[in-house]
């Protein structure tokens, strides 16, 4: 099997995640979330395997084309879901988050996204600094993803206390507040990487082309959606903007990173040449 | 040796006539003492609350013989001479277990799948226990009515859910707020079911409580008793920046609080969720106000479904309980497997709760 089959097979189980999410969710989140989470377990296996051998035959980490960067965007919010899942209460994370997660890998199957193109010859100098910018930004973003499960939870549950709904009381959802406090935490964290993703980002290309900035689409796009999370957490931390509004904030950044992640990167002469 | 079962609970007896069956926890014993020499039980366990009166005996006479025995000793006890009618029950083996596994769950409740019971039941049988009137087959069949309450209550849905509305609110309270234990609580009204719940939100660790009443020696006098502080009715608003939960129930014929005078309050709370309970009929609280962000208004309607609905998933747990309380009765009875019981009584479950 080759490591895309293997890829292939955990975007299935994904998908059945997703199938299973929806019964979830029409009981109401009434009983615990064990066999969902194992489901995602067995596919985040599959998911590693795939990405330890494409890492294996490339002889370093695996980010460099699209297809690659979307797996391992979608690896990061995966294990970092198993983490925050051993606490029953954000169990339920996992049927939010596997129809993101079941989106980013059929995104990341299309053919076209794996082409095997080497790095731009312009900008690339061999070393772990190209590695580790690729690998930070993939962080952040997978931060980013899981942020915006924990806000599709809070906005659901809070969805379902503004209309009275008897769900909300039976639901083994968390409490909204610590959803909004795990959102947050969330997607601090991701902009603590996406700020370390475009430091080391700007450090390589003044070592590869001698400036530390260029006027690349993705270069500029990356430096738009450091602004807009920075936005989104000065409203949270200096104007108290919590709650709906911060929610929808992670939610919908999260949505345009997944919308303009691939054209950006089609446009970028340095990654895609 | 048998089981047997007589009885009157709130199922087929109105409180004048359990009160005058009732045995007082400290005749107890002496009561058992007389049961068995008595010759109707070689062992017994009585237990008497509010809602039951229940002698539990195991007895080597015929099961007729040892219901007229005990309802004889029952009447004698109590000095009764006046005419039932249909206000006992007997039950033989396997109703008999089946009735001490229901009763244990709480299956047998006033409110259906309540845990007050177990504690009672454990009590009485401490009490038999303690004064030498138990022996093999009553140890073994207690033992086995506290493990399947227990087994049941992780197994089933039975005991999930509150099923009032002070604990309704509770369970609101702690969808909302991350900890009860740093929140604020204000009453608006003293009344009865504010009193309730304010107290359940103690109890759950909520910090303290501020009551405001128009008549403030009230609002005092409530206070006192859930150790909190009282403002003046006309001072509550002041309070309002370090407020998390407000329970209103005033007998005022208008709303007391609207989104006028809400929506400037709220910039001074910081985004943090403020949860409103409007207990009063007419309402306290303009329906409007639940569109403010991080507002949540809940009525004595919206408790009222809650409870209710949760009262429905404990009534749809009913045939899973029965189903293990038949199982485990039917361990304990030293009858081949699979053979079937003898036809008796009908279970009986907390219709009424």
């Amino acid at each position: 099997m080759t490591d895309r089959d293997y890829f292939k097979l955990a975007v299935l189980i994904y998908g059945a995640s997703m199938v299973y999410s929806v019964f979830l969710w029409r009981k109401g989140f009434r009983e615990d979330n064990r066999v969902n989470y194992f489901v995602l377990l067995g596919a985040f296996l599959f998911h590693t395997v795939a990405m330890v051998k494409r890492g294996f035959s490339l002889d370093r980490c695996p980010v460099t084309n699209l297809y690659e960067a979307t797996t391992f965007i979608g690896w990061t919010m995966v294990a970092a879901y198993l983490a925050l899942g051993v606490w029953s209460r954000l169990r339920f994370l996992g049927a939010f988050l596997s129809p993101i997660i079941f989106s980013i890998g059929v995104f990341a199957l299309m053919p076209a996204l794996d082409k095997h193109h080497g790095p731009n010859p312009e900008f690339f100098i061999p070393g772990w600094q190209n590695s580790l910018h690729a690998a930070l930004f993939a962080l952040a973003y997978g931060a980013f993803g899981l942020s915006s499960g924990a806000g599709l939870m809070y906005l659901t549950q809070e969805h379902d206390l503004k209309l009275h709904k008897v769900r909300a009381i039976f639901s083994l959802m968390p409490p909204i507040q610590r959803l909004e406090v795990v959102t947050g935490r969330l997607l601090a964290v991701g902009f603590a990487l996406l700020t370390a993703a475009l430091g080391v980002s700007m450090l390589y290309l003044k070592r590869s082309a001698g400036v530390y900035l260029a006027d690349d689409p993705k270069i500029l796009w990356a430096f738009f959606v450091w602004f807009l999370y920075l936005g989104l957490l000065l409203m949270r931390w200096r104007f108290a903007q919590g709650g709906r509004r911060f929610a929808w904030g992670a939610v919908g950044g999260f949505a345009f990173v997944l919308l303009t992640f691939w054209g950006t990167n089609l446009l970028s002469p340095i990654h895609n040449p | 040796m048998s089981i047997v079962v007589i009885g009157l609970s709130h199922h087929t007896s109105p409180v004048e006539m359990r009160e005058r069956f009732a045995f007082a926890e400290a005749t107890l014993p002496e009561a058992l003492h007389k049961l068995r020499q008595s010759g109707a039980a070689d062992e017994a366990v009585i237990l008497s609350t509010c809602n039951r009166v229940e002698i539990y005996a195991a007895t080597n006479l015929q099961a007729k013989d040892a219901f007229e025995a005990l309802q004889k000793f029952l009447f004698d006890h109590h000095s009764f001479r006046g005419q039932i009618n249909g206000e006992i029950y007997t039950y033989g083996e396997p109703q008999s277990l089946e009735h001490l596994f229901k009763v244990a769950c709480g299956l047998d409740s006033m409110v259906l799948g309540e845990t007050e019971i177990l504690g009672q039941l454990k009590k009485a049988y401490d009490l038999a226990l303690q004064h030498k009137h138990t022996g093999a087959r009553l140890n073994k069949a207690f033992q086995r009515a506290f493990n399947v309450a227990k087994q049941i209550r992780t197994e089933t849905n039975i005991q999930r859910g509150n099923i009032s509305v002070a604990s309704v609110a509770v369970d609101l309270a702690e969808k909302i707020f991350e900890k009860l234990a740093d929140r604020q609580v204000m009453v608006i009204g003293a009344g009865d079911t504010s009193e309730k719940t304010a107290r359940a939100l103690l109890s759950r660790g909520a910090h303290s409580v501020i009551v405001s009443n128009r008549s403030h020696e009230r609002a005092v006098a409530l206070a006192k008793e859930l150790e909190g502080r009282a403002v003046h009715f006309d001072e509550w608003a002041v309070e309002f920046p370090n407020i998390d939960i407000i329970i209103s129930s005033t007998a005022a014929p208008h709303y007391i609080l609207d989104r006028k005078k809400l929506e400037p309050l709220l910039g001074l709370r910081e985004s943090r969720p403020l949860l409103l309970i409007d207990i009063a009929v007419p309402r306290d609280i303009d329906p409007e106000v639940n569109e403010l962000e991080n507002v949540y208004l809940f009525n004595v309607d919206h408790l009222q479904a809650a409870a209710e609905s949760n009262l429905q998933q404990r009534k749809e747990e009913i045939a899973r309980c029965e189903a293990i309380i038949r199982d485990k009765a039917q361990g304990l009875l030293t009858r081949p497997a699979g053979a079937p019981y003898p036809v008796g009584k009908p279970l009986a479950y907390g219709r009424d709760s």
